[in-house]
């Protein structure tokens, strides 16, 4: 039960996702590009953090 | 009832909910901020009164914001006229409402005693002066205000801002509404606080409520004998909104009262509002903070709905150009931006209302002197 | 009819220009920080290392300090609409009002409720809630953001509605005309991202700072590395967005483009080839309309702006002796629309609706007329009156050339930077050059100057109208006495002075203090599990 809440709810958010990218970008080219701009900025950045802590998981001591 | 006519009252009475939101919610902020030098009387105590409505001053401060956005949007011409009339006093307030977002983050970020001791008079201003001046409004505008219209809907001043601040009844006023959020900051403190600011709050919250209490009543005896104004020809609410061209208005000795002669229902209003505050003062006094804080909002609500009554449709009017004085029929906007107005309204103030109060929530309980000197994040 | 004194117009518009950007000092930071903020607090709840936390927690304290004054002075920006631009508010705030109205409904709430809760609620909401709360306030503050620059898209561009002669104002009829406006869109992400590059830089440059001195390294190598690469994205993205902006002001703003780019003739003036140059550096003249000490790159203006190689672009001469018909005609509207307000005559209304395209032109010219009074303008007096207000139709061409010249070498300087700082974090060889990071350290508030810039150039570069077109700013302000504009200007003078006393105070003294080490009695020692319920 618990399961199918969980994907009925990741269901709705994927279906709003498609709909606000749909009207974004027929009316709002740039609202869509700061959306998905904005989600790349902030992932990439998450990923850059964790690669350092991969970098220096062996205890290398130069940052 | 036309659309356009039941869009104008709408938000007629939005503006009161706005105006009511903004006095029970800031109002408390504000009250706590001039209570502050008097119910804590060493730092760490004062650090406690700040931190019982830290977590919420800000969102509580939009509803002041979100007052002057819906005033601009829905009485665009009213938004001009009325800040441009009241000039030095409302840059008084916007000095007021900047220095107290500063005093929060700030007070607490250095331990020194000039700092700290600086930034309470900070409060206690910015706590004071602005509930004051927002009573005070109330009394000025139902007591008219010296403008007129030029052709193209410039306004012109025809009096000096002196003689709206010196008169007895906007003073009262002043005094009210300062009295009101006293109770309402004292109540808070009460709810959230320990001994010994719970005590000093209660007095003073009992006192906000009786002194805002008998000069609500004293101003609505007052009332009647106050010059009103009313229309001398016939008015036509669906007409296009502009103040230039319309029915004549003349000033009549009580004419405040006439709404309440032809629908007596309206007594409603001014029986709500002597009940909060009584009410509330009562509640203090038997130790009941929960329910005296909500009792003292109904008393505001009351307060804002009697005055909003009594002038109905006026909401500003000239005193020398009275045929130009601004109603919710000619200072309001376009139907399309009122009903756009409201759908966002509609869709947003019950999303507001459910965070806010799950902010509350996620916030309650007592706050205690141990935990403000420990959280490096208290103010 | 009293007169608008000039003088009172100039103090309003002095006060209005150090106040926004005064509010502009803080608000770029505030938009970029919430979301490395966020990011930050992203990796501390996937991967639960305390270490992401504390940089959190330690960003968010300098950015607290930042964001009380922030909001604080935005309260200005509202109040001074009514009361120093009366007029302007009376004029379009059917449609200008209701994105601010909009902006308090659905973002300025949501930013600062959920901010208390960011600061307050640690200790009391699970993990991911937390996070949630994080996100929701910077999302908040950037669709904040949004609104209002959709309001000043309206502005720049007005669209979304038209005027209404029996109301004597702008009244809205098209809301998705409004709010996809492309000058709004373009705006609000060039104005957005430009705040995450200013909240890249301040992070990367303090942590350059700690890295420079050994202290805090953990916090300060991961924080450069999260900034590095938020930054060097950001910036890239600001000068695409620069781009679009100039091209979209050249569609509907011909005197601004011209402005920022020094262009007084055509640029296919001397045949039919459009050959005209990007200019460097030059020292432009008003009063002579033209430029000294010229140097620019030739053949570039062209595809630079117009993206095409055959375009004309109209300069600044020729676009003011445009203007002389169109003061002349909406002379004729706005006598006609005055005539129609006294009593609804057909007659003038469809004089009215025949010139109503250049109504704004015909304010232009009231300010020249004897007592500022249209129906005083005479066939003998007429030309001299087009003639000083066709001056005034284009805007002060040093200042927005400038401000636009410095804006984009800033904007390029970052790309640069941030493309270096990423480069030598990702190898992790930041120590080996201290150059490097000393640069960062002393480029922290360049981002802020580039963002003031950038709203000079946009600001001034509108000039002379408040909406663009429609409405000068000349005529859109309060018609109040000068001794109103010196109390409020000394109140703003001392006010704000002791506030940016106390902010840099304050900011100093706890960047230079560093992250500090927790209490012995602060709670959460045991990392809880993802999904963990808040501890009472």
């Amino acid at each position: 039960m618990g399961k199918l809440f969980t994907f009925v709810g990741l269901g709705v958010v994927l279906a709003l996702a498609l709909l606000l990218a749909v009207v974004a970008g027929d009316y709002g080219p740039w609202y869509f590009a700061w959306i998905v701009g904005t989600v790349m900025i902030v992932l990439i950045a998450g990923c850059g953090a964790v690669m350092y802590d991969a970098q220096h998981e062996n205890g290398t001591g130069e940052i | 009832m036309e659309l356009y006519v039941v869009l104008k009252v709408i938000w007629a009475v939005l503006l009161g909910v706005l105006l009511s939101g903004l006095a029970v919610m800031v109002g408390m902020d504000m009250g706590v901020g001039s209570l502050l030098r008097f119910v804590g009387r060493n730092d760490v105590e004062r650090r406690v009164a700040l931190n019982i409505i830290g977590p919420h001053w800000d969102g509580n401060q939009v509803w002041f914001i979100l007052g002057g956005g819906a005033i601009f949007a829905a009485f665009p011409t009213l938004y001009a006229t009325s800040f441009s009339v009241f000039y030095v006093v409302m840059i008084l307030l916007l000095f007021s409402m900047i220095m107290r977002p500063v005093a929060f983050e700030y007070r607490s970020k250095v331990d020194a005693g000039k700092w700290r001791g600086t930034w309470d008079w900070a409060f206690l201003i910015s706590g004071a002066v602005p509930m004051i001046v927002y009573g005070a409004a109330f009394g000025n505008v139902m007591q008219g205000v010296g403008y007129h219209y030029g052709w193209d809907g410039q306004y012109y001043q025809d009096e000096s801002f002196i003689w709206y601040l010196l008169n007895p009844f906007a003073l009262m006023c002043g005094v009210m509404s300062l009295a009101l959020s006293i109770q309402q900051g004292g109540t808070m403190l009460m709810l959230r606080g320990e001994q010994p600011i719970y005590g000093r709050a209660r007095k003073a919250a009992i006192g906000g409520g009786l002194v805002g209490g008998i000069l609500f009543l004293a101003g609505g005896l007052w009332l009647g004998h106050l010059t009103g104004f009313a229309y001398t020809s016939a008015v036509d609410p669906n007409a296009a909104a502009t103040p230039l061209t319309g029915p004549s208005v003349a000033p009549v000795v009580g004419a405040w009262m006439h709404n309440y002669a032809s629908y007596p229902l309206l007594w409603v209003l001014p029986a709500l509002g002597l009940v909060g505050m009584f009410g509330a003062a009562l509640l203090n006094l038997a130790g009941k903070p929960v329910l005296a804080w909500w009792l003292g909002a109904i008393g505001w609500i009351g307060a804002i709905f009697t005055t909003g009554a009594s002038m109905f449709p006026f909401l500003m009017p000239s005193t020398t150009n009275p045929s130009q004085s601004l109603t919710v029929w000619n200072a309001s906007g376009s139907e399309y931006n009122l009903g756009w107005m409201l759908f966002f309204a509609l869709v947003f103030t019950p999303i507001i209302i459910c965070y806010t109060s799950w902010c509350f929530y996620v916030m309650r309980g007592k706050v205690k002197a141990s935990a403000v000197a420990h959280d490096e994040h208290s103010y | 009819m009293p007169l608008i004194d000039p003088s009172v117009v100039d103090l309003s518009r002095l006060q209005f220009a150090l106040t926004a950007l005064y509010h502009f000092l803080f608000v770029p930071l505030t938009l970029g920080m919430t979301f490395l903020l966020a990011a930050m607090e992203t990796v501390y709840v996937i991967t639960g290392k305390q270490i992401y936390k504390d940089m959190t927690q330690f960003w968010g304290k300098l950015f607290a300090i930042n964001f009380a004054i922030g909001v604080a002075t935005g309260l200005t920006m509202e109040f001074e609409f009514g009361t120093n631009w009366s007029m302007y508010s009376h004029f379009v705030g059917d449609v200008f009002g209701t994105p601010l109205a909009i902006e308090g409904l659905m973002a300025f709430f949501m930013e600062s409720t959920f901010i208390g809760l960011m600061f307050f609620g640690w200790d009391r909401l699970s993990r991911p809630g937390h996070l949630a709360v994080t996100y929701l306030t910077a999302l908040g503050s950037n669709l904040s953001a949004l609104w209002i620059l959709v309001a000043n898209g309206f502005m720049q561009n007005p669209q979304g509605a038209s005027f209404n002669p029996d109301t004597m104002r702008m009244e809205f009829n098209s809301f998705l005309k409004l709010v996809f406006s492309e000058d709004a869109q373009a705006k609000f992400v060039h104005t957005s991202i430009a705040g995450f590059v200013t909240g890249a830089l301040f992070v990367m440059g303090i942590s350059a700072f700690y890295i420079l001195r050994k202290q805090h390294r953990e916090l300060a190598a991961r924080s450069f590395r999260m900034a590095a690469l938020f930054g060097i994205i950001s910036s890239l993205a600001v000068v695409t967005l620069g781009d679009a902006l100039g091209r979209l002001d050249y569609l509907v703003q011909p005197t601004k483009i011209a402005a920022i780019e020094g262009l007084w003739q055509d640029s296919a003036a001397n045949g039919s080839a459009a050959s005209a140059p990007w200019l460097l550096f030059a020292l432009p003249d008003q009063a002579k309309q033209t430029n000294y000490a010229e140097i620019g790159v030739p053949y570039v203006l062209d595809p630079l702006i117009a993206h095409s190689f055959n375009t004309n672009i109209p300069g600044l001469i020729s676009l003011e002796q445009q203007a002389g018909p169109r003061i002349a005609k909406g002379i004729v509207a706005l006598n006609a629309l005055q005539a129609y307000g006294k009593d609804h005559d057909a007659a003038a209304l469809a004089t009215f609706k025949a010139n109503e395209s250049d109504m704004g032109y015909g304010f232009l010219a009231q300010r020249y007329a004897p007592n500022q009074d249209l129906n005083l303008i005479t066939p003998a007096n007429q030309g001299a009156i087009i003639a000083q207000a066709e001056k005034d139709t284009i805007p002060n061409v040093p200042v927005t050339f400038w401000s636009f010249r410095i804006m984009m070498a800033l904007g390029f300087f970052f790309v640069g930077l941030f493309a270096f700082a990423a480069f030598y974090s990702l190898k992790n060889q930041l120590e080996r050059h201290p150059l490097l990071l000393k640069l960062c350290v002393w480029s922290i508030p360049l981002p802020i100057l580039a963002c003031e810039f950038g709203w000079i150039t946009a600001e001034a570069g509108r000039q002379p109208w408040s909406v663009y077109g429609y409405l000068p700013t000349f005529q859109a302000a309060s018609s109040h006495g000068l001794g109103y504009m010196v109390f409020s200007l000394i109140g703003f003078a001392l006010l704000y002075s002791a506030f940016i006393a106390a902010e840099l105070y304050l900011m100093f003294k706890f960047a230079r203090l560093g992250p500090q080490p927790h209490h012995a009695a602060a709670p959460e020692a045991t990392p809880a599990p993802m999904f963990a319920t808040p501890a009472e």
